[in-house]
This record gives structure tokens, sequence and C-alpha cells, in this order.
């Protein structure tokens, strides 16, 4: 179906020069067959997505480079042709498809892609009818974009870049904005594609450790130019993408390796490894109450009656699904957001009391889009001013900011960075503001499982320090490396105040991949296995 | 009135064409700028303003009227307060109220007058100014607020099929600023900022970078859906089509621009309008002849469409009927 030979790809600067020495892609020669379900994945910023886009004209046409050799699609070489030349062939789904929809409707975004082909009306119908029973999505054709959940939205995305009976379908990180329904919706129906319907399926993911067991074949875009693609229990030799399950058969040394929860259950029952208890730290002092907080925006309500404290010394983890009000509670709590009623107090009062630059020596933040926070053109200017608010010894920030995301020539421009590095920066911009309390909202979206892993140290470290953590995420089997407590919210309602072992173990509606793989109760995450 | 229903009826923005609303908010606009009464143009504020209330639905630039309100408020006081402070020499006979002047004289030319008496004719006829504006900015907003932007993109002529995308990005692009702007500045008061960095760039970058970012992500993700494609007309027909249409929409405005401000010598300003149009005419049929693009859903033209078309129409001959009588 898709044959690459020789295919290179590198990035120009304005001046017409290439920006490495070593191109993004390089010489790369690979086959896809039809109907062949692929993973593609490799560390942050190492060039998966450009891959993907390489696969259909939008790259080079919207990201700029030179690409050469050969791009091979049902028999054709098609590259240098503009993405709308490959529009009959392949589609396209973004990360984040509220962006990518032209329509009002679900009708009007399904179609789009068909009337763009010009095919006449009655097939159209024929397509849509077929598609949207395939998606899951007949009922809600008439319905506005802006009224469905994340995942609706991503199958509409999908069913409309399959409308025109396109065979190929690339998918740059679907399900890293969606919760784990969503996520689990939007899996099934890929999995339905290639099945049922024999489409080609690229799928690009952080989030492997729940598509591994689905996918044909994993394909790994390692960052110095190489892409190689294999089986995939050949294809994880490199830990810093390897999901969970993975890790662990690795640690374990277990052969073949597994990479369906069920082929590692029956493993684990064989080899019966041990793995210690989790014991929990002990928590210092409340450092701040939320009292009777109440947050309505006009007559709905987004966060009813929630009253906790968060103590020093402890990483606390926010969990639920998306619109269950994470964000809303994250802003009440630093003072700036809507509330309708009740106190968040701290040893300085009331956090909507405060005045900004106040706050910051209560608390700090670091939002869902961490990049609005960055503001100046190069790394070492936004160090500097880092350095300046907080009035500490300069080279404090940078200092911070290596040891969270190593060494990075500093002339270059915060944008440029990628997730993880400029979550890196605005965490170490925050943490030198020496507040106690630190507010994160989804910090791992987007970041690969090294990412996560220094992430994880680096939280571990302000434990010990005495301060105290409030994570906003959806993603388990990071709050089972890191939480010590974990609240959870359902439709802007405080369920669960518990232990993560209580929340994330066995059985348990967010169980842990460990969790479901060991059936152990009290095991929950990989580092309380033993050799 | 006070409890609004929102049920569609014959006249409701969800029930007539978008280019209907268009239309008649243009007609409206030029039946103003013709007359210099000011209780027509009062009587098409009000108009304005009631067929809003009783068509509007509840998408989001059905809001966008506080704006236009807002604006022609504005604008009205301005026209007004710029004629009480900038006198033109009123004579204090007929004067309506007398304001103690001042003479600023820079030394070159005549002594510049401010205050001083103002004359009931001076005043309603900065008035009429003020309201005439008023009127053509609130027909515009009903327009705006009525016709749905992407329902109108449906609506447009092949030929005019790209400037319509891009017209309709732009308008798109308005709320998704607003909203970036908010989450950028709520974001930027996270950092607080040293004394020497200006408070502006905090701000004003992202949220282009934001904008930037999302308008290249749709414009990616329309292409890949393949918008932009030329089918099977050559670049030949494609130039041509969009020369003509450039042609035909300059003969338009500068006919009708003739036609308003110097209403003498009509029939060579009628001949370049009619001429105008006609070259527009050519342009769309020429693209659309060769289409490429299919419409599953063509916005039908209904009951209401004729209604409103009509009696715009009306106006727009009366009005018309007017300049002509004088």
């Amino acid at each position: 179906m898709i044959q690459l030979k020789d295919l290179s790809f590198s990035y120009l600067k304005s001046d017409g020069t290439k920006v490495s020495e070593t191109p993004q892609l390089n010489n790369v020669n690979l086959r896809i067959n039809a109907g062949e379900f692929v993973l593609v994945c490799g560390p942050t910023g190492s060039g998966k997505s450009t891959f993907l886009k390489a696969l259909n004209g939008l790259a080079p046409s919207f990201t700029g480079g030179v690409i050469t050799g050969e791009l091979i699609i049902d028999g054709k070489n098609l590259l240098g042709l503009e993405p709308h030349e490959f529009a009959s062939l392949v589609g396209f789904v973004n990360q984040q498809p509220e962006n990518a929809f032209v329509g009002d409707t679900v009708i009007d975004e399904i179609v789009y892609c068909a009337e763009q082909l010009g095919i006449a009306i009655p097939q159209i119908k024929e397509s849509v009818a077929k598609i949207s029973e395939l998606l899951e999505i007949s009922d809600l054709l008439e319905r506005p974009l802006a009224t469905l959940s994340g995942g609706q939205q991503q199958r509409v995305a999908i069913a409309s870049a399959l409308v025109a009976g396109q065979k190929i379908l690339l998918l740059d990180e679907p399900t890293s904005a969606l919760d784990l329904q969503g996520a689990a919706e939007v899996l099934r129906v890929l999995q339905r594609l290639t099945s049922e319907e024999g489409v080609t399926v690229l799928l690009a993911e952080h989030r492997i450790s729940r598509v591994i067991a689905a996918v044909d074949s994993v394909l790994v875009v390692h960052g110095d130019g190489s892409v190689t693609k294999g089986p995939t229990s050949t294809q994880f030799n490199d830990s810093r993408f390897a999901p969970p399950i993975i890790e662990l058969g690795l640690k374990l040394g277990w052969k073949p390796l597994p990479v369906s929860t069920h082929d590692a259950n029956v493993m684990w029952q064989k080899t019966n490894p041990k793995f210690e208890n989790k014991t929990p730290f002990a928590p210092t002092e409340d450092v701040l109450t939320v009292e009777d907080l109440e947050v309505n925006f006009g007559s709905v309500q987004a966060l009813q009656k929630t009253s906790f404290s968060l103590q020093g010394n402890q990483v606390t983890a926010l969990m639920g699904e998306n619109g269950s009000g994470k964000t809303t509670l994250c802003w009440a709590i630093q003072g700036s957001g809507t509330r309708t009623k009740g106190t968040v107090k701290t040893y300085k009062g009331d956090t909507a009391q405060l005045g900004a630059n106040e706050r910051l020596e209560v608390l700090t933040m670091v939002p869902q889009r961490a990049a609005d926070l960055l503001f100046l053109s190069t790394l070492s200017a936004e160090l500097e001013e880092s350095d300046r608010f907080a009035e500490v010894e300069p080279g404090s920030t940078a200092k911070q900011f290596k040891s969270l995301a190593g060494r990075i020539d500093t002339s270059i421009h915060p944008r440029d960075l990628s997730a993880g590095q400029q979550l890196s920066l605005v965490l170490a911009i925050q943490l030198v503001k020496q507040a106690k309390i630190l507010i994160l909202d989804e910090p791992t979206r987007g970041l690969d499982y090294s990412a996560k892993h220094a992430l994880a140290k680096q939280l571990n470290s302000l434990r010990s320090a005495d301060r105290s953590v409030l994570i906003a995420t959806h993603d388990i089997e990071f709050v089972a490396m890191v939480a010590d407590r974990v609240l959870v919210l359902e439709e802007g309602k405080l369920v669960t105040d518990s232990s993560p072992i209580e929340v994330l173990g066995a059985g348990k509606k967010f169980a842990s991949q460990l969790a479901e793989i060991s059936n152990q109760p009290g095991l929950i995450s990989l580092e309380q296995v033993q050799l | 009135m006070a409890a609004t229903t929102r049920e569609a009826h014959l006249l409701s923005a969800q029930k007539t064409n978008p280019l209907t609303w268009w239309l008649a908010g243009l007609s409206l606009a030029v039946v103003a700028s013709l007359t210099g009464n000011v209780f027509v143009l009062v009587g098409i504020c009000v108009a304005s303003l009631l067929t809003i209330r009783l068509c509007r639905d509840e998408s989001p630039w059905a809001q966008s009227i506080s704006f236009y309100i807002k604006l022609a408020a504005i604008v009205v006081a301005l026209r007004v307060l710029f004629r009480i402070i900038f006198n033109l020499g009123s004579s204090t006979k007929d004067a309506l109220f007398i304001l103690p002047s001042i003479d600023l004289d820079f030394g070159f030319g005549n002594a510049l007058k401010l205050f001083g008496p103002i004359s009931q004719e001076a005043f309603t006829l900065a008035l009429a100014d003020g309201f005439r504006l008023a009127a053509i900015i609130l027909a515009v907003g009903m327009a705006n607020s009525l016709a749905n932007p992407r329902k109108l993109l449906k609506s447009t002529p092949g030929a005019l099929y790209e400037i319509a995308t891009a017209i309709s990005i732009a308008i798109n692009l308005a709320p998704q600023l607003i909203s970036s702007l908010g989450r950028v500045r709520r974001a930027r008061s996270l950092r607080g900022q040293s004394k020497g960095i200006k408070a502006i760039t905090g701000i004003v970058i992202p949220v282009l970078e934001d904008t930037i970012d999302q308008s290249m992500g749709l414009a990616a993700s329309m292409s890949s859906r393949g918008f932009g494609r030329k089918g099977n007309r050559t670049n030949f027909q494609i130039i041509g089509a969009r020369l003509l249409a450039f042609l035909a929409i300059c003969l338009i405005v500068i006919g009708s621009a003739l036609l308003l401000f110097s209403p003498d010598q009509q029939a060579v300003q009628l001949t370049v309008l009619l001429v105008g149009l006609v070259a527009a005419g050519f342009s769309v049929k020429l693209s659309s002849a060769r289409a490429t693009i299919t419409r599953y859903r063509k916005e039908p033209w209904r009951l209401g469409d004729v209604i409103i078309l009509c009696v715009s129409v009306l106006l727009m001959v009366l009005a018309f009927g007017g300049v002509f009588a004088r």
C-alpha cells in the first residue's frame, strides 16, 4: 500500500541551509501493507509527526523543508505533490479535532472532503451512511460539533477523513487530549476499520500501553534520522518510550516479551515475581484548606460544594474524566478562576484576595498549555527573566531547568522546544519562585515515558523538600508512579479521597496496567516490583 | 417580548438563507445613505434591532449585536459632539443654545472657532449624519448577527468559493482570538514579571502565535481533505475567472460610489454598475460551469427569503425614487 524508497526529509533555516547535519528522516526504506495497523512511536521530538505529515504532503507543504526519495502510494510515486492531491487516497487526523473543524454540524464536517473531491451526491449519501455506522456516530449527524465530547469529536474527525473511501488513515496523537473512555472509543473504531474495512492505519501515540496489544506492527522514529519497523516485541530496546508493560517484561527478563495485558498476566502467574508494598509518606501540616468551594458557570454547576486540605510533604493527584471539573477546581484554588462560593485558605489568607505577585509567593501553577507562559525570543532570555523576577542568584533557573531537561542550547527560541522541554522550562520557572504549593494541570500530555520519569523524579524530590503538589491528570500510570493521595471528581463532585492503592488497585475503575497484569492488591506501579 | 421564544418561525435565522440577510442589510444601508431624514434613519435603526430580536437564533454571532449597538451610539454622540466643538459659523439668530465660544488663532488662515452658538439646523444636520452612520452600522450588524458565516459559505457560488472561505475563516477567528486572549492573560498572571519587561509583549506574542498556529492547523486540515484542488480546470480558466471577478467587483464598487456621492450624470454611473453586474454574472458562470466541488446540502430559498427580499427591493425603489424626484 505504502512504500518508501530512500525517503529523506530535512528542515531548512530561513537562509536555505539545513537546520542540522542529520536530516529529520534519513534514507528511510520500508513497506506498509494494505490493512496493516501500525503504531508509530519514538521519543518526544524525534519526528513522528513529521514522518506522518510526509506521507500526505503536509510536510514539506505546511512545515517547510525539503523531501527527496520516493513515496509510492497505491503504485504511484506521489512525492512532492500538494496535500490536496493526496486527499482521495489518504485521510489525516489531528491531535485536536476542534481546531481542524470547518463545519458547524457533524454532517457538514463529514461531507466536507467528499464535496471538495466533487463526489456525486447519491454516492456521498451512501458513504456517509456507511462511515457513520462504522464509527458509531449515526445518531449524532445533526448535532453541532461544539456539543460533542472529545471522543465523539475525534470519531467525527476520523469519519470525515475516510468519507471519500480513503484506504489509508494517518492519526497524529489522536487520543492525547482524551480521557480513558474517549481513548478507548477511538481505539475500538480503529481496530474495526483495519479488520473489517481493510483500512491501513498509521497511529502516532505517546500513551501506548493500551494500544500495543491491538496493532500489527510498530514503527519507531528514532530521532537520529533512522526509522525502523517490525513486530511489536522487537521494537522496544530503547526504554525512552517503552510503555510500562514492556518495561516490566524487560525488567523481569520475560521471553517472549508479552505485549497484551492477558499475555503478561499469564507470565506473571508463571513466574510470580516479588514486590514491596508502598510505604506512604507522612504528610506534614495543612498548607492549604479548601472550604465549601462551589463554581457555577451560568446555570451549569461545574463544581459542587467541595472541601479538603492539602498537606506539605505530599503529592496529591486529582483525577476524573474530561469535563469533570479538574481544571475549574485548579483555577479556583489558584485564586484567579471563577468561584461562586467558598474559600481557599493559605498562611497569607484566601488566594482570591491576594494580588497576582503575592499569590506567587504562596502557590505556583503550570496550566494545561505551559507554552502560554513563554513570551521571550530566546531560551536564555526566559531563564534570565525568571531569575530576575524570583530575585534569586543568576543561573538558578538554568540550573533547575538543566536538572529537568538536560543540557540544551540556550540560544534557541522557546517555541522550538519539544512539548516536554517546554513543560520543563515552565516548571523550572515556577519552581525557583520557592512557593510551598505547586499545581500542575495535565502535565504529562505529549510527554514520552522518559520525560514522565524525569518529571516523577522531580516531584519526588519536591516532596522531600516539604512542598505540596497537586496534579490534575487522567494519566493513570503517572498517578501510580507519583501520588500519595488521590482525589476523584465525577461531574463536578468530589467522590473519592483515598490512597492510590485503593483507587488504582486491581479491579478498580482506574486500575493501573500493572494492577491488571498482576491482580495483586497493593501493587500498582513498576517501582514496587523487585528482581 | 419579555420571554423570547426561540421557535423557528418563517423569518427566523435558522429558516432563511444567510445571503438574504446580507442583501437585506446592504439594501437598508444603501437606503440609509440616500436619505437625510432623521425619522427614516431612526426608523431603520429600530427596524434592524427589532429584526435581530425577532429572528436571531442561539449561535455565537447572534451575540455580536451588543457591540454594534455600542458602536452606533458612540458614533451618534461623537458626530453631534464634534459639531458642537468645531463650530463652523452658525449665526446666533436661530440658535438652539449658545455656548461660550473660544477662538484659536494659530497664525495661519482663519481662526479656529470652538463652541459658540449652535443653530437648530446645524444640530439636526449633525444628528442626521450621526444617525445615518448608525443606521448603516446597525444594518450591517443585523446581517452579521443573523447570517451564519458557515452557512453563508455554503450558499456562495463556486467562483467566490475561495474568497468566501477566507472571509469565513477570518470571521471565525475573532471569537477564537478573544478566548485565547483570556487564556493567555490568565496564564501570564501565573508567571509574574519583573519590571524591566513590557507587559504587552507577554500577551500579544503568545496570542498571535496561538492564532497563527490554529489558522495553519485549519488550513492544513482543509488542504489534506482536498481543499484547493484544481480538478480538471485549466490554469487559464481559473485565472480568467478570477480576473473577471475582480473587474466586476471594481466596477460595482465604483458605480455605486459614484451614484451615492454625485447624484448627477446618472446614465454613466448606471452603465458602469450594469456592466459590473453583467461581468460578475459571467465570472460566476465561468467558474461554476466546470465546478469541481459538489454541494451536499444547498441552502434553499424559502418563502421567508422571498418576503424579506421583496421588502428590501421595495425600500430601495422608494429610496431611489426619492433621490430622483429631488
